[in-house]
């Protein structure tokens, strides 16, 4: 060694320390005799980076924001104050898992929120095994919204079959005259996209509502030209977007409207947050979708909302809009909150069975206005929503339909 | 200072590791290995059975990229085959140490024909060749909805052994490390062979190789069919580890980290395949439970952090292959050698 790499060596040194010293502090349940003592822990990896970071973020706040408020405003659950701990999973199932792994080792939380259907997949078989703990993540896959196979796996919303049925259930009522409007299928080539296409079309047939045409593409697909030539010749009223956030629905709208289509484009919960709509563009106008929850602007008579929008401008001064990722979050919060609270209440330890009994004993549950009926969970799911459009006026999501439950 | 390593035996010559040191380092690193369970959590355990894995197929993609000097952007779909067939055959009730040779034999089978190619072209052409592999195996992974469940995915029952069930990370850490210990010993000894020797002669000039009576696509084929079903094991290995797999786990992007593992480690060089394969799942794990350790008295840190780490990581690995082109093996030979060289210099 030269005596020139001797100030490279130091550094090097101190900084492999000061990292591993970092991390093995972190490993160390520095928190766990708290939480044994009184503190609930709600464990999480939301993807804060990675492809899903746009929705990560605002879940993760969401979710660590409702315990926050919780505490401050009811003091936690049952007396017990709610301690959130989330670290970021990248939407990578190693991550995902890893996380999930040394959350539980660590501070053995009774509730913990994944990142994704493949994290709630992988994740299932360990969670059922260990029946310490409910689950839920920001995946509506169909499958997972089954008490019996998935047992303590919930979503705050409904599955995506089901937000498909929802919005054949706005087509079939709206519908006037003796021909039911036609109806195209775009959906990404992924296992998110291609979730709810046999549900639709079971649904569709059902209400005598005709598929004209089903189209597949990549997720983020450019060029969709011979698609639209597809739809352009199949000549759909409506046409369903799933499995996309953004693109390329835009480019599709754009080039149905420049064809001189007159179809009306409609979307699923991911690609329905007013941020991403306004980032449409000049193809916004005319957009709608489903939504299983209120916009975070649609206050009256909504008063967890106002609670919502209120703790964020306190906490959050720099969140101008607080999107539905945030408010998913926090309704997640919420149930996570109510299951403990009643398996608490009723005496008993929050152990797998018993916060699935609890989760299943909901029932006409009022959310304060986050979700438009009263909520039912025996399902593990919220099936209901709303079809909101886009004002170009306003740049607002607005209502087009009451809200409409299903199964 | 270690003054002499003097060979007085053939067998002595042929010894995998000669050295009495180095003998009692490996038994131990095995002691350490087998005990480690008892003394480390769920998470650490988990984590050190996903090394494990990591460490199997990165060895595979070292022998066809590192040693024989086949770049393969494919990896991760032979993983692919490799977890597919073994959840297949183990929802078939066949037992794991069936399942684990023939999702490796299956995985093999679709290397060789995947290395056909590479007897005409080479460097970035094959790469161009294995990375349509890939994309044409994830496509069946997605489609053959009877044999791979489609997008929904598979669930790969627990791995027993006489009745005995490998339900956990603590017990699924004793198939894993001991089946990449395995491997990794094989792989080391696989180029003290004249196999062995024929790929390292292909990589350094494939046509003076041929010259010297190597016949290039037998070798090449071998290549791809060894380390195909160091893939197609290690895939069967993770099928078991999160005994339920979608199609979306085996993207490019795996196959890539195996590439960065083995360029970091060190090409050509299984303890690289090691030290690549430990960097790459722990350093973003490291830095993680930095993030971590920070949120504990700042809970936003965990907002604006943790995009930066993913920044670090990305340079942490630039830095790598600008400062240390050789990988962590190069730093490995450069500590070892103060060591039997020390007080002298290295």
């Amino acid at each position: 060694m030269s005596a020139n790499d001797t100030p490279h060596d130091l550094s090097r040194r101190h900084l492999l320390g000061a990292g591993l010293g970092a991390a093995a502090a972190s490993a160390l349940p520095l928190r766990a005799a708290l939480a044994q003592s009184g503190e609930l822990v709600v464990g999480a990896a939301p993807p804060i980076t990675g492809v899903f970071a746009f929705a990560g973020v605002g879940l993760h706040q969401g979710l660590g924001d409702y315990c926050e408020w919780r505490n401050a405003t009811k003091g936690g659950v049952a007396g017990r104050k709610l301690r959130y701990v989330g670290e970021d999973s990248a939407y990578k199932m190693d991550q995902a898992m890893a996380v999930f792994k040394k959350i539980m080792g660590a501070h053995k939380p009774p509730v913990f929120y994944g990142d994704s259907t493949a994290w709630a997949k992988a994740a299932a078989k360990e969670v059922s095994q260990l029946g310490t703990t409910m689950t839920s993540s920001p995946s509506f896959a169909s499958d997972l919204a089954d008490p019996k196979n998935v047992p303590f796996y919930f979503m705050a919303g409904p599955t995506y079959t089901a937000m498909g049925e929802i919005l054949l259930e706005y087509i079939h009522r709206t519908s006037r005259g003796a021909t039911k409007p036609a109806l195209a299928i775009v959906y990404s080539d992924t296992e998110f996209g291609r979730d709810p296409i046999a549900g639709i079309k079971a649904k569709a047939q059902a209400l005598q509502i005709p598929v004209v045409q089903e189209i597949v593409t990549k997720p983020g697909a450019v060029d969709v030209s011979a698609e639209v030539a597809k739809l352009r010749r199949a000549k759909p009223d409506f046409v369903i977007f799933h499995g996309y956030v953004l693109a390329p629905i835009p480019e599709f709208i754009k080039q149905m409207r420049e064809a001189g289509m007159a179809t009306t484009p409609m979307g699923t919960i991911w690609s329905m947050d007013l941020t991403t709509v306004n980032a449409m563009g000049a193809a916004a106008p005319g957009w709608m979708g489903v939504m299983p929850y209120r916009y975070s602007y649609d206050t009256q008579d909504a008063p967890t909302m106002q609670a919502i929008k209120d703790y964020a401008a306190k906490v959050r001064p720099d969140m101008k809009y607080v999107p539905l990722f945030y408010t998913h979050g926090w309704l997640v919060g919420m149930i996570f909150a109510e299951v403990m609270e009643r398996t608490l209440k009723a005496g008993k330890p929050l152990t797998g069975p018993n916060m699935k009994a609890a989760l299943e004993s909901i029932k006409d549950w009022d959310t304060g206005g986050v979700t438009g009926l009263l909520v039912n969970l025996q399902g593990h799911q919220i099936a209901s929503g709303r079809i909101y459009a886009y004002n170009a006026d306003t740049k607002l999501m607005e209502p087009a339909s009451g809200w409409i439950r299903t199964a | 200072m270690r003054i002499g390593d003097f060979r007085a035996s053939y067998a002595h010559d042929e010894a995998l590791w000669p050295t009495r040191v180095q003998r009692t380092g490996l038994a131990l690193l095995a002691l350490a290995l087998a005990l480690f369970p008892f003394a480390a959590n769920g998470y650490v355990v988990g984590l050190a059975c996903l090394v494990g894995i990591h460490c199997i197929a990165a060895a595979g993609l070292n022998i066809m990229t590192g040693y024989t000097g086949l770049i393969s952007l494919g990896h991760a779909a032979f993983m692919g085959v490799g977890c597919y067939t073994a959840a297949w055959f183990a929802q078939r009730g066949l037992p794991f140490f069936v399942t684990l040779p023939l999702a490796g034999l299956f995985a093999a089978a679709i290397g060789i024909v995947v290395g056909l190619p590479s007897l005409r072209i080479k460097g970035l052409y094959l790469a161009v060749a294995t990375l349509a592999t890939q994309f044409l195996l994830v496509y069946v992974f997605r489609e053959w909805d009877s044999v791979t469940g489609g997008v929904r995915g598979v669930n790969v029952p627990n791995a027993s052994l006489f009745g005995f069930e490998l339900g956990n990370d603590h017990r699924m850490y004793y198939l894993i490390v001991p089946v990449a210990a395995l491997m990794l010993v094989a792989g080391r000894n696989l180029f003290r062979t004249r196999v062995g020797r024929a790929f390292i002669a292909i990589r350094d000039k494939d046509i003076s190789a041929e010259v010297l009576g190597i016949e290039l696509l037998h070798y090449k084929l071998a290549a791809f069919a060894i380390g195909s079903f160091y893939a197609g094991v290690a895939g069967a290995l993770l099928g078991y580890f999160y005994r339920a797999m979608t199609p979306e786990y085996f993207t490019l992007q795996l196959s890539v980290f195996y590439l960065a593992a083995i360029i970091v480690g060190g090409l050509g060089s299984m303890l690289g395949t090691i030290l690549g394969a430990v960097f790459m799942t722990l350093v973003p794990e490291l830095l993680r439970g930095g993030v971590a350790f920070v949120a504990q008295w700042a809970p936003r840190a965990t907002e604006i952090l943790s995009p930066i780490q993913q920044v670090v990581f990305g340079l942490l690995i630039m830095g790598f292959l600008v400062f240390e082109p050789h990988g962590l093996l190069e730093i490995w030979r450069r500590v070892r050698r103060l060591f039997h060289l020390w007080p002298f210099r290295a």
